[in-house]
């Protein structure tokens, strides 16, 4: 048992870095596209086209993207109202098995995503202002998503070699 | 198994698997999955599962959850926060409880800026609590104070609840940020008067501080300046219908970055930090809400809150007493529960029950933020109150137990009053928007 996170494989540790910088990079585009829009719109009557568009392609980066720092930090809300009825072991044992059953949800997930991108593909659907191609959007949700699960995997096998961590 | 005792079984699922430490945002997509595939068939289920969260992170409305938090958090690090404090602090010097007021008043601020009451509550344990040890308050006033003030952070506009509430009940962020505003100053209000009333009752707790002269006071004046330009440009900007939520959010974040540098406060390691930590509160909440939105469409096929409405009519119910349950099932719920979950999971089921008996969706989501609040400061699980021991280890749970139970008078007198005079929500959004 051990109060500190457990060492991320350094492939895990890189991967969550790239992903962290993928999405702070999406949050910056969101304010510098949206701060540039209503300047231009304000100041000289010539709103950027597109960047309705933008907000929500970053937005779709930034989330899945982010969600490699959520899982390495443990960063998901969780409820933890019987931690005092369980021993540290028992707290320990609760949080590997909510891991798995987590798992298990973000694998879903990144199973049921993967038909409708395919179709995003196929298609060739593309956001009306921006002319971006939809899959490039899903591209973003779904590298995103298999990332989370690989860094969720990499911290629960790393506490689990440490014993476990409440 | 009828669809309705199924919604049944599946909500008392959700709570074992919550209870169990299962993280909401699992707990929700897992048990509104199995829902819908019991309902509608796996390819049905499969199918919605695939394109839920992609819809749910493309909801440009939503652009503005990041945006706001990390304003919160830049704000935090380049110490406004602590010039709003500061400036509260020396303008109430002299007055019995004026560091509480002080707390409340700059929790209030804060949380006008933020959206976010445990960022509030955890700035303000940081800034207050020892600048109110040190003055010789009680520990039990000073987190109470905090506590309470903390709490504000999620019914002044930019609520980040709020926004998430618009999200799930297709309603409009800024009319809900307008029904907020006036709730958000009465409670604060009746905070002020709980901490006027306990000092006067125990003045041996808020000892009174040295008065200022009339130069501190007008020097403390200037201190808040960037905090008063940063919620007059950004939320003024949405109420005057010169800026979208989202392009609000993005100027707050451009204002509160070029500030901080501005000042030479605002270092790269604070920032990193900021943003950082902004990126993990927002995406935990994305999850959530992709979750949810999983779980309200298994909601909806169980036609649990048809029923829920059906029986309360076949019970003879008016409405205010369906409206009582409503409360005391999230103040109970809300002893137990982290207040955005609490939200995303309960407001698919009660909200068609309240719309039925013709309450307005937008009162609503003020009477269901008011009682997270009181979630988010009742023992023995309020979040605020972990939040401020986080920060002061050496303070007793139990002082600080006892300090905010006055402090819970004031949001149960507040929900009384908006259910008589449901215009205290509604009558800005009304005036503003038509």
């Amino acid at each position: 048992m051990s109060p500190e996170p457990a060492r991320l494989p350094l492939w895990a540790f890189w991967l969550v870095r790239v992903q962290t910088a993928l999405a702070v990079l999406a949050a910056a585009v969101i304010v510098a596209f949206t701060v540039a829009d209503v300047v231009m719109r304000y100041g000289f009557d010539r709103p950027i086209p597109g960047a309705y568009d933008m907000v929500q392609a970053m937005l779709v980066l930034l989330v899945f993207h982010g969600l490699a720092a959520v899982f390495d930090r443990r960063s998901n809300i969780t409820i933890d109202l019987i931690d005092h009825l369980l021993g540290r072991r028992g707290q320990g044992v609760l949080v590997l098995a909510a891991d798995l059953v987590q798992i298990a949800a973000l694998s879903l997930l990144f199973w049921a995503m993967l038909d409708p991108a395919g179709q995003a593909y196929a298609y060739g659907d593309r956001m009306l202002e921006l002319g971006l191609s939809l899959w490039v959007v899903w591209g973003f949700a779904l590298s995103g998503v298999a990332g989370a699960v690989l860094v969720a995997l990499a911290r629960f096998s790393a506490d689990l070699r440490q014993g476990g961590r409440a | 198994m009828a669809p309705p005792v199924l919604g049944a079984v599946s909500v008392g699922v959700l709570f074992a698997l919550l209870f169990l430490r299962v993280p909401v945002w699992a707990a929700l997509v897992m048990v509104g999955f199995g829902g819908n595939w019991a309902l509608s068939g796996f390819d049905s289920a499969f199918a919605l599962l695939g394109t839920t969260p992609f819809d749910t992170a493309s909801i440009y409305t939503l652009s503005v959850v990041p945006l706001f938090i990390l304003t919160g958090g830049i704000a935090a690090v380049s110490g406004l926060s602590a010039d709003l404090f500061r400036a509260a602090r020396v303008l109430l010097s002299g007055v019995r409880g004026g560091l509480s007021i002080a707390t409340i008043c700059a929790s209030a601020c804060f949380g006008a800026v933020c959206g976010s009451s445990i960022a509030t509550a955890a700035t303000m344990s940081r800034i207050a609590l020892g600048e109110m040890r040190r003055a010789g308050y009680a520990d039990s006033i000073a987190t109470g104070s905090i506590a309470a003030g903390g709490s504000l952070g999620i019914l002044f506009p930019p609520s980040i609840i709020l926004v998430i509430y618009a999200a799930i009940a297709e309603q409009s962020v800024p009319k809900l940020f307008a029904a907020g505003l006036l709730p958000g100053v009465v409670l604060t209000l009746l905070y002020i008067l709980v901490a006027v009333v306990m000092a006067h009752m125990r003045p041996q707790d808020q000892p009174v501080a040295p008065r200022a002269t009339l130069g501190e006071r007008l020097r403390a004046l200037r201190g808040p300046w960037q905090f008063l330009a940063l919620f007059g440009v950004s939320i003024g900007g949405i109420y005057a219908g010169v800026f979208s939520p989202t392009e609000a959010a993005s100027v707050a974040v451009a204002g509160a970055i070029g500030l901080g540098v501005l000042s030479g406060r605002l270092n790269r390691a604070g920032f990193a930090g900021a943003v950082g930590q902004a990126v993990r509160t927002s995406c935990a909440l994305f999850a959530i809400i992709i979750g949810a939105n999983v779980f309200s469409s298994f909601m909806v096929q169980t036609q649990l809150p048809t029923l829920l409405a059906d029986t309360a009519r076949a019970l003879a119910l008016p409405g205010v007493g369906v409206m009582a349950l409503v409360i005391v099932a999230y103040i109970v719920m809300g002893c137990f529960l982290e207040g955005i979950g609490m939200i995303l999971i309960t407001v698919p089921v009660f909200l068609p029950l309240v719309k039925s008996f013709g309450y307005d969706p937008i009162w609503f989501a003020i009477i269901v933020v008011i009682v997270v609040e009181v979630g988010l400061i009742h023992p023995p699980v309020g979040m605020n109150l972990f939040v401020i021991q986080a920060q002061a280890p050496d303070v007793r749970i139990e002082a600080i137990y006892r300090g905010i139970l006055p402090f819970l008078l004031a949001p149960l007198v507040l929900i009384i009053v908006l259910l008589l005079f449901p215009q205290l929500a509604l009558f800005l959004p009304k005036v503003i928007y038509g």
